[in-house]
């Protein structure tokens, strides 16, 4: 393969794998900026996703879409049990009885799926039965094809949710002035297990994107969290636009550095820029500059 | 019956006793203004009317029911539109949208009616039709305080509540928002009007009461109040009228 | 008195009445346990537990230090206790030196790894600490995994070798389970044993008001970081222990998941008692051998305890027990000794101004909060800041406390220029401050709030802790409060507290003292005795500046008021010619601008 071919591919890879890590991070910014909670345990949705999928596909044989839509149907109701459990008994605490709320809450979610499913990582199947096609030396895998695509289509229905709902509207309201829109009418406790309801799916989609590529394991939304925790503060914490475009970034930078530097630490060089950046640039690229009110 | 009444209404800010004990009475139609030093309570008054701080004891009656035991949004529904202190616009969302949300609290509303609606407050400030893609932290400070009118108007409450209008804002904007609020008044619009601003307040009111240190001392009309002793110690201290053979209160004290 | 006065208790239990008879109590359980092997048949598997146990107890001790008392995140305690491990069984297996060479090579890299953490909560706490400590444990497992060559990797290194104590090769289980245990109770001592201290009291400090210690003199970076290194050089001894224990470590042993395991111990057992971390610890190891047969539903309810606790109890159950236990107990009351009058006196230094506001401006994006001004305040005087809400009176007072950095301008105290000192730094020259929202260290008796204030940097008075409680003792002897010494701040009516805030900082023998609305929320007999006071400090010569609204007391106390409008100063002078200032005046009250409605 040729020069360009070979990083093509490695971007092309590094685009897709760093989708996915948007996704995950997306509903993690959501919540962020509606509640003021970091959720540890959002990458345990893409977890539950892929599991939940690969029960309907695998253990229950029903068709490939409806088993993705079912799949997604059981994220809505994770979404609701975790607002009702964990967010809302603790939403008027100080941050650190919620962020060990949320590690609880990601162990409780592995520790039931290994007593369900036991340690062994599983496989599960591709959308496209085709394996993908090479365009100018680069291969094109077709999940990876699939994760972007999906990707696009979140983020526009992302879009077109906030920006051109009133429902979108009164979301944006909640996150940036909980108690003004309470004021207004405004149902904040319902907004806020919305944005609970939509982080959950949006989480389970990654993961049912993202298991045929990686393997259906307890522990891969640790992993995976962990990237999108970097990328959200690469990209400017609490920032949507951010979130999307640091996920994307660290998966070609992961990508080419495993390439070119080495594969088995690959996964450090997410953590090395996320411990860099919050060194150096918390605010992320576009973030604001974190001060501190007296 | 008033539209508006609290009777006897204590409430704590934290540990701190805000109001020890406030009546008072708003009937249709008219603008009431709340006055007093920093620190006085009118703004903790204004957030246990609209629930955002439950009232310890007392009653709150709207329109002869008890609302003093409900939240926020069961309030606004109610027909009470509270204009917080600050502003507080969505700065992230435009002044149209800023303006839609103000009508949250009409559910069965359709899209075209919360559009009339943009286009009534449009023609009541023309500067924010101006401003209408103008995202909310990008305006001024008078521009902002107008947003925060017009979103509480939306509404369509019984009961305009407006909570330090005029805060920060240099005189001529005070000016032109306070003659935004008689144009209010002259539509029929009750109102209940926290200010600092004394003058300006009275200006514009029917009647007045004021608030020293969570109690009600002194009420009555703006004639009674303006250039009063009693409301100019409020502010900022000095001879109280009981012993001072000098300036006998024309205004009527209120308690102890 | 101010309604709402909460049921009084006392504040935590203190050594020298209850000494006696609990200590004795505590030791017959504490040489019991240690005998318990020797005595009774028990297998190796068992004694094994109670190594784990032991060993992971002492790991967990560094959360009590770093999360208990500091009140900071910390999930790299797994990545500590591997350093301290994998320095031991590579430093004796692979380096061939000897175990206690190993052990201090050991504590010290773990020490280290927590210092460099320690260092990130300069610019960062919370959530960001707490991702930190992550990506720092996720960086060592991925190391310890893939360097291979050093760490030999998954494969672990077996072999590792018991240590010689006194001649005696401890290669019999329960010996060494017995020298675990004494480690185990040297580190409850210590840990037991900081809060009594200076630097115990910083941490708490920091963990119930940051913003309060760091104004009232503590540095709270260092203190945070002493706290980061202490915690890490513990989980490196357990870590040691644990290596020599079982002769074998492997990466596994010490991953993200173990830190989640060290963090639970801490909070079921009780993440501020040395006590309750080790009952939590215990109860984690041993319950799921007892509960083995529930193993998979158990390690799923793991989870959900973890957020019940933090719903339900999150002192953990010592936490639980010990808020029982003071119910029951009789009040104490502080022993009512000779109390030494507060010296307050101040040398007198120089002509200089005690306050010199030279041209401060704050912009905040393009908001001028202050906008040029100049205020001059002459030694020993009561000076008042006043105007309209929203005319930059508190912004001013955090430039001065050093909150916040001044756009441009200088503050100079007594002549030096503070300008670019860090709070606690200001405390140090005699800077004293009150908040307008009290920012006492709630959970702290009043007594220790107090001392707080005593320790900061340059304080002229002995270091020692009685020379601290003496101190302490005046000053609340001073505001009227020696009796409640002892209750817990938080269970003050708020009129008390306010004073309990200025007697910390009177503590700090300030030459100058800032109040930001001390009035507020106080009913006219409690301002009265404010204004009393005020005048008493002014009397021994501490210079006041202050932030009020209520007027009546500012005619009262003061010598001087400056009155700011928009951020500019526009009127000052004595308080009957202030007051009575028609711009003042109109500047509160507003101006008819609608010339003829």
């Amino acid at each position: 393969m040729g020069f360009l071919s070979i990083n093509l591919q490695i971007l092309f890879s590094g685009l897709a794998v760093g989708a996915v890590y948007s996704l995950v991070a997306l509903g993690f910014v959501l919540i962020i900026r509606a509640t003021n909670v970091v959720n540890f345990a959002q990458g345990d949705f893409a977890m539950l996703g892929a599991f939940a999928m690969m029960t309907m596909l695998t253990a229950l044989s029903l068709p490939y879409w409806l088993s993705f839509l079912l799949a997604l149907a059981a994220m809505t109701v994770f979404g609701v049990l975790f607002n009702y459990g964990v967010y809302y008994p603790l939403r008027n605490r100080s941050f650190l009885p919620v962020i060990i709320s949320t590690l609880g809450a990601s162990i409780f979610m592995q520790n039931t799926v290994l007593a369900i499913f036991g340690p062994q990582a599983q496989p599960l199947e591709k959308v496209f039965k085709a394996s993908g096609f090479e365009v100018g030396g680069v291969f094109l895998d077709s999940q990876y094809l699939v994760i972007l695509a999906v990707a696009v289509l979140a983020v526009a229905f992302q879009y077109f949710l906030f920006e051109r709902t009133l429902l979108g509207k009164k979301l944006q309201a909640t996150s940036q002035d909980k108690d003004m829109a309470r004021l207004l009418g405004i149902p904040v406790a319902w907004m806020i297990a919305i944005t609970f309801i939509y982080s959950a799916t949006l989480g389970g989609l990654a993961g049912i994107l993202v298991g045929p590529v990686l393997f259906v394991s307890i522990g891969m939304g640790s992993v995976i969290a962990l990237k999108a925790f970097s990328a959200t503060i690469i990209g400017g914490f609490g920032d949507v636009a951010g979130a999307i475009v640091g996920g994307l970034l660290l998966g070609v930078v992961e990508n080419f550095a495993g390439a070119y530097i080495s594969v088995a630490y690959k996964d450090a060089f997410a953590f090395l820029l996320l411990f860099l950046f919050l060194l150096i640039r918390p605010q992320g690229i576009f973030g604001e500059k974190i001060s501190e009110k007296a | 019956m008033p539209l508006l009444e609290l009777r006897n209404v204590t409430s704590f800010y934290g540990n701190v006793q805000a109001l020890k004990g406030v009546s008072l009475r708003v009937e249709e139609g008219e603008v009431v203004t709340l006055l007093g030093a920093n620190g006085a309570g009118k703004s903790t008054t204004l957030r246990s009317i609209s629930g955002l701080v439950p009232a310890a004891t007392g009653e709150i009656l709207f329109m002869g029911q008890p609302i003093h035991r409900l939240g926020p949004e069961a309030i606004v529904r109610l027909g009470i539109s509270h204009v917080p202190e600050g502003r507080r616009v969505f700065p992230g969302l435009t002044v149209t949208e800023n303006i839609m949300l103000g009508a949250s609290n009409r559910g069965r509303a359709s899209r075209a009616e919360i559009l009339e609606g943009v286009a009534e407050m449009f023609a009541i400030f023309p500067d924010l039709a101006r401003l209408s893609h103008a995202l909310g932290w990008s305006l001024s400070g008078g521009q902002q305080q107008m947003l925060a009118v017009a979103r509480g108007l939306m509404a369509r409450p019984r009961l305009l509540m407006l909570d330090e209008p005029s805060l920060g804002l240099a005189p001529i904007i005070v000016q032109q928002l306070f003659g935004v609020i008689r144009s209010i008044r002259q539509r029929g619009m009750t109102i209940l009007l926290v200010e600092q601003n004394a003058h300006m307040a009275l200006s514009v009111a029917d009647r007045g009461y004021v608030l020293e240190t969570g109690r009600l001392t002194v009420e009555g009309s703006p004639d009674q109040l303006l250039d009063n002793e009693e409301v100019r110690a409020a502010y900022l201290g000095g001879a109280r009228g009981a012993t001072d053979p000098g300036t006998a209160p024309t205004a009527a004290k209120v308690g102890p | 008195m101010t309604q709402g006065a909460a049921s009084i208790e006392p504040a935590g239990v203190r050594v020298a009445a209850a000494l006696p008879v609990r200590f004795i109590g505590l030791s017959i359980l504490a040489l019991a346990l240690p005998a318990i092997p020797f005595l009774f048949p028990v297998n190796s598997y068992v004694v094994n537990i109670f190594m784990q146990a032991a060993t992971y107890g002492i790991a967990v001790l560094g959360m009590t230090i770093v999360l208990g008392y500091t009140g900071q995140i910390n999930l790299a305690q797994a990545a500590f206790f591997g350093l301290g491990a994998y320095a031991v069984a590579l430093g004796t297996v692979t380096l061939g030196l000897s175990f206690w060479v190993s052990l201090l090579l050991g504590i010290g890299v773990a020490s280290l790894a927590g210092l460099v953490l320690g260092l990130t909560t300069l610019r960062l706490g919370g959530h960001y600490l707490a991702m930190i400590t992550i990506s720092f444990q996720q960086i060592f497992d991925l190391v310890m995994v893939n360097w291979t060559a050093v760490t030999r990797g998954p494969d672990g290194v077996p072999g590792i070798a018991r240590p010689s104590l006194f001649g005696h090769h401890l290669a019999d289980d329960k010996a060494y389970l017995v020298f675990c245990i004494a480690v185990l109770y040297a580190a409850i001592g210590l840990v037991w044993y900081l809060p009594r201290t200076r630097l115990g009291r910083a941490m708490q400090a920091i963990r119930e008001n940051e913003m309060a210690a760091e104004v009232t003199g503590i540095k709270t970076l260092v203190v945070k970081v002493i706290a980061f290194i202490l915690c890490a050089g513990l989980a490196g001894i357990g870590g040691a222990l644990y290596a020599a224990g079982f002769a074998y470590v492997s990466p596994d042993n010490f991953s993200f998941k173990v830190s989640i395991d060290f963090l639970t111990m801490a909070l079921l057992g009780g993440a501020q008692s040395p006590f309750g971390s080790t009952l939590g610890t215990a109860l984690l190891i041993l319950l799921p051998e007892w509960l083995r047969f529930l193993k998979e539903i158990y390690l799923a309810a793991y989870g959900i305890a973890v957020i019940l606790i933090m719903v339900f109890m999150p002192e953990g159950i010592w936490g639980i027990g010990k808020t029982a236990w003071q119910k029951i107990r009789k009040p104490r009351t502080a022993k009512m000794g000779a109390v030494a009058p507060l010296d307050l006196d101040i040398p007198v230094e120089g002509q200089a101004p005690a306050l010199h506001i030279e041209g401060i401006h704050k912009h905040f994006g393009g908001v001028s909060a202050v906008d040029g001004v100049d205020i001059a305040v002459t030694r020993g005087t009561v000076h008042a800041l006043i105007g309209p809400n929203g005319s930059g009176k508190t912004t001013m007072l955090n430039v001065l406390n050093g909150i916040y950095k001044p756009t441009a301008g200088r503050v100079l105290v007594d002549g030096q220029d503070v300008t670019h000192d860090a709070p606690h730094v200001r405390a140090g020259h005699g800077m004293g401050r009150t908040f307008q929202n009290i920012r006492l260290f709630p959970n702290l008796s009043v007594l220790e709030n107090v001392m707080v204030g005593a320790q900061r940097q340059h304080n002229p008075i002995g270091r020692s802790d009685a020379a601290l409680r003496a101190r302490a003792m005046s000053a609340l002897a001073f505001v009227g409060m020696p009796d409640k010494a002892h209750m817990l701040a938080k269970n003050l009516p708020y009129g008390h507290q306010r004073l309990v805030e200025i007697a910390r900082a009177l503590a700090g023998h300030p030459k100058l003292l800032l109040l930001d609305e001390p009035a507020a929320g106080l009913n006219q007999t409690e301002k009265h005795e404010l204004a009393d006071l005020l005048k008493r400090l002014r009397g021994h010569g501490v210079t006041i500046f202050l932030i009020e609204h209520d007027m009546g007391l500012i005619e009262q106390v003061s010598d001087r008021i400056s009155v700011l409008n928009f951020g500019r100063k526009i009127a000052e002078g004595a308080p009957a010619e202030v007051l009575r200032h028609p711009g003042v005046i109109a500047a509160y009250l507003g101006e008819n601008v609608v010339a003829a409605a």
